[in-house]
């Protein structure tokens, strides 16, 4: 089968979740106790203006022609409106992304050169000193919380070297490294010892494998097996890792977002629930699930793009 | 002057209870433009001493000794490296796993002739196109860009043999490089190492368990047991006058060589009917895979059936068919009478305790958590025949059945040897008393001494207890002797069926002939060499 019948199938396989994604989010919000009208226009609103709002939204239709307004308006990007801001909700989402993108690229452009130099030193000493020390090194990484982290660089860096802003995003692409730089490596503290942990141990079963023995009989330099065979057979497990580490991110940016004060999808997330912008809370879920599904979408692409395999 | 000179080769393992030494004081030559057969069993450290030429053991491994290739010392990794692909090239048992997957068979050719020779991409991928159509692949040009998972295993071994022969080596080691497939590719592949040696003077070692094998093409033999070397000379010589004790062991365990066991009945009586029996599976495409299909098959009571075919033709599926592990798509299974598939409740219990089955792999079918006398009591207490008490205790009289002494009963499958588990395996199936028993391809994991063993159990078991037996093998010469009648199978269907001796006489079918004319047997390779 070749590479565009394999894409091709692969998006088929993505529109029973889109669905599935779709009446979740469309259900949450039924689940949400109380009237909605009643919280909008508060306890003291006549019935009379109530039922009014009723019909104005459609409440008073059935369900599922609600559902089906609700899929043709996520369709044409109409997300509703935001309770909070009186905005749409999607004008708010396009606002926020981008600053969580950027944080998560960041995060990565940092983590991947980082896991592939630490994970190849390991492997490649294996059990001596400089694998203890990267091993003590990523459980150091992974065990201090992010939180934690955040706030002893935010007071060391920001506060009393003054090297980093300790809040914000700033303006233009210079000045978001400078803002991001502190989140980033707070991220990444966790992130690349996890990836690392994760290549080691697929770099050292791939040089037992089979088909190096073989290399080596063909006399093939150790440094041209390594890079164009062993590598290449190991980063596949860490990849499927990476996919849903990205996913995690994207969702999970909440922390570092709130400690550095970062305006991304984390803080609009946590400012939407305790302000109960239900609407805000639904289109972000959207989001969140969609880039889920695209993330592992590009994740198995990309794997298949590396094995022949698994597009058969 | 020798190619190679191997004197006083030594090699130790180091392990958790100290080193272990795998290889002692091992000395050969190699002449040029010889085939030196390496023979011996699991653990006789013949693979250990291929791989100590190459500098391909592991780090724990510490080698002594020397090796002069050309007159030259190869001690050292650079005086290795320098000779690894240029001079000395080897190939491998299991040709998938020492492909890798991720690299087009083109590439696997044309990569060392660009490290060795420098080679732009271009011309490597022209030398690589007639090295491939030189090992006999055809249509080697549309399958350049294949990957290796694409390809049957003897087009990878093909495959591997081209890349390893890519920068004209002068010298092949061949570490069992047919032991993982079929007769009739095995004879493929024997035969074009033949023709290379032949043709451009390439010397090889050929490293086997086969003695059929080794007799087949190799001018001088060594034999190795216990990391030594305890006989060599003329593969004629050594074959009919072996001089050491273990070699004529050895010999005396060749398939070709074992007495007839078989004893085919006068008045035999139906036990097993297949009718017309298909078993097909949907594959992911939306395609169908024919399994099996149409096989109509008749199994007497008290006899041995042999099914032979080679791998894909389905003669594991019937036998899972038989013990209702699959369920046929089309035809029936009748058991004295009854359509097995219609069995329910006591009638399908009874039915299971009636037929047990043995497995290739002797480890991975036992618990590995379990003594070998936990293992053989459990059906028997499962099946609620006895307490788990006195199943235990039955568990050791079954144990003098397969001849294995009663103090493994608390060894787990890791302290016991191969052959050793396949008698827990051949116990566990008699602890149910069966009337039927499937021996799925159960010496073929096992060395040819342990097989020659387990066939005599098997045999003294049959006339003991009055066992019908489903013997399934790739190996005819096996068949040969211990099947009363045989049914050969290819690609899902029986191709045909009769009385052992009248179907090796006189084979009704071109692709029988071919099976039998490929099989490896030691005395007749000597007979056409003479």
């Amino acid at each position: 089968m070749n590479s565009i019948t394999f894409i091709g199938r692969r998006l088929l396989q993505i529109v029973p979740v889109l669905i599935g994604i779709s009446l979740v989010s469309f259900f949450l919000i039924m689940m949400i106790p109380g009237d909605p009208v009643r919280i909008v226009l508060g306890p003291r609103a006549t019935e009379a203006a109530v039922a009014a709002m009723r019909q104005e939204w459609g409440l008073d239709r059935p369900i599922w022609a609600q559902y089906l307004s609700y899929v043709g308006n996520t369709l044409t990007g109409d997300l509703g409106q935001s309770l909070k801001f009186r905005v749409p909700v999607l004008d708010l989402v396009l606002q926020y992304l981008p600053r969580t993108m950027f944080l998560v690229a960041y995060v990565l452009v940092l983590s991947l050169p980082a896991t592939i130099l630490m994970a190849v030193i390991a492997a490649r000493n294996e059990g001596r000193w400089p694998d203890q020390l990267i091993r003590v090194i990523s459980i150091l990484g992974m065990t201090i919380p992010v939180f934690w982290l955040g706030v002893l660089f935010a007071r060391y860096f920001g506060v009393k070297l003054g090297w980093f802003p300790v809040s914000g995003y700033g303006e233009g692409f210079v000045d978001h490294l400078h803002h991001l730089f502190l989140p980033a490596v707070s991220t990444s503290l966790w992130l690349a010892p996890l990836l690392t942990r994760n290549l080691r141990a697929a770099l050292i079963e791939q040089t037992e494998a089979d088909y190096v023995a073989a290399s080596r009989a063909k006399g093939l330099p150790e440094g041209y097996i390594f890079r164009r065979h062993i590598l290449r057979n190991s980063v596949l497990p860490t990849l499927n890792l990476l996919g849903v580490m990205i996913a995690f991110l994207i969702g999970g940016s909440v922390v570092v977002e709130i400690v550095y004060a970062v305006p991304g999808l984390g803080a609009l997330m946590v400012g939407s629930v305790l302000g109960r912008d239900y609407f805000v809370i639904q289109g972000l879920t959207l989001v969140y699930a969609i880039a889920t599904v695209a993330i592992t979408l590009a994740i198995d692409i990309f794997t298949a793009a590396i094995d022949p395999r698994t597009s058969e | 002057m020798s190619l190679v000179s191997v004197q006083g080769l030594s090699v130790t393992f180091a392990s958790d209870k100290g080193p272990v030494a795998a290889v002692r004081n091992v000395s050969f030559d190699l002449n040029p433009g010889e085939i030196l057969g390496i023979v011996g069993e699991s653990g006789s450290g013949k693979s250990v001493t291929c791989r100590a030429l190459l500098g391909l053991l592991p780090r724990r491994a510490t080698v002594g000794g020397r090796i002069l290739y050309d007159g030259r010392d190869l001690a050292g990794a650079a005086a290795i490296q320098a000779v690894r692909g240029r001079e000395i090239s080897m190939i491998f048992q299991n040709p998938a796993s020492h492909l890798d997957p991720l690299m087009t068979i083109g590439d696997h050719v044309a990569e060392p002739l660009r490290f060795h020779f420098g080679l732009s991409a271009a011309e490597a991928r022209a030398e690589a196109l007639k090295l491939l159509e030189s090992v006999r692949i055809r249509d080697a040009a549309a399958r350049m860009d294949a990957w290796p998972h694409q390809l049957s295993g003897g087009m990878k071994q093909r495959v591997l043999i081209a890349s390893a022969l890519a920068c004209k080596p002068r010298l092949l080691l061949a570490d069992e490089p047919t032991t993982a497939l079929d007769v009739t590719v095995q004879a493929g592949i024997l035969q074009l190492l033949r023709d290379l040696n032949r043709e451009s003077g390439l010397t090889m070692a050929l490293v086997s368990h086969d003695l059929g094998v080794i007799a087949e093409i190799c001018d001088r033999v060594i034999v190795m047991r216990g990391g030594e070397v305890i006989e060599a000379g003329l593969v004629r010589d050594v074959v009919t006058n072996p001089q050491h004790e273990y070699t004529r062991l050895l010999i005396g365990a060749q398939p070709g060589r074992l007495p007839q066991m078989a004893e085919p009945q006068e008045a035999p009586a139906g036990l097993f009917e297949l009718k017309d029996v298909a078993v097909h599976f949907p594959t992911r495409s939306g395609g169908m895979v024919r399994a099996v299909d149409g096989v109509n098959l008749s199994i007497h009571k008290g006899e041995c059936f042999g099914i032979v075919g080679e791998s894909g033709s389905g003669k594991s599926t019937v036998a899972r068919t038989i013990v209702r592990l699959i369920t046929p798509t089309g035809g029936r299974v009748m058991f004295e009478g009854k359509s097995v598939g219609d069995l329910a409740g006591a009638d399908l219990t009874a039915y299971r305790r009636a037929v047990q089955m043995v497995f290739q792999s002797p480890f991975d079918s036992l618990n590995p958590r379990m003594t070998a006398q936990q293992t053989i009591a459990e059906p028997i207490w499962r099946h609620g025949l006895a307490s788990k008490s006195a199943a235990m205790a039955r568990a050791l009289q079954l144990m003098d059945m397969v001849e294995l002494p009663r103090s493994f009963a608390t060894r787990r499958p890791r302290a016991l040897s191969g052959g050793q588990c396949q008698r827990v395996g051949i116990a566990r199936a008699l602890a149910l008393s069966p009337r039927l028993l499937i021996a799925d391809e159960v010496t073929s994991a096992l060395d040819v001494t342990v097989q020659a063993q387990i066939l005599r159990l098997l045999t003294r078991l049959r006339k003991e207890r009055d066992l019908t037996v489903i013997y399934i093998s790739h190996d005819l010469t096996v068949v040969r002797k211990f099947c009363d009648r045989v049914a050969v199978f290819q690609g899902g269907r029986l191709v045909e069926t009769g009385a052992t001796a009248d179907l090796f006489a006189s084979p009704s079918t071109g692709y029988t002939r071919d099976l039998i004319a490929a099989a490896p047997d030691m005395d007749q390779a000597m007979a056409e060499r003479a």
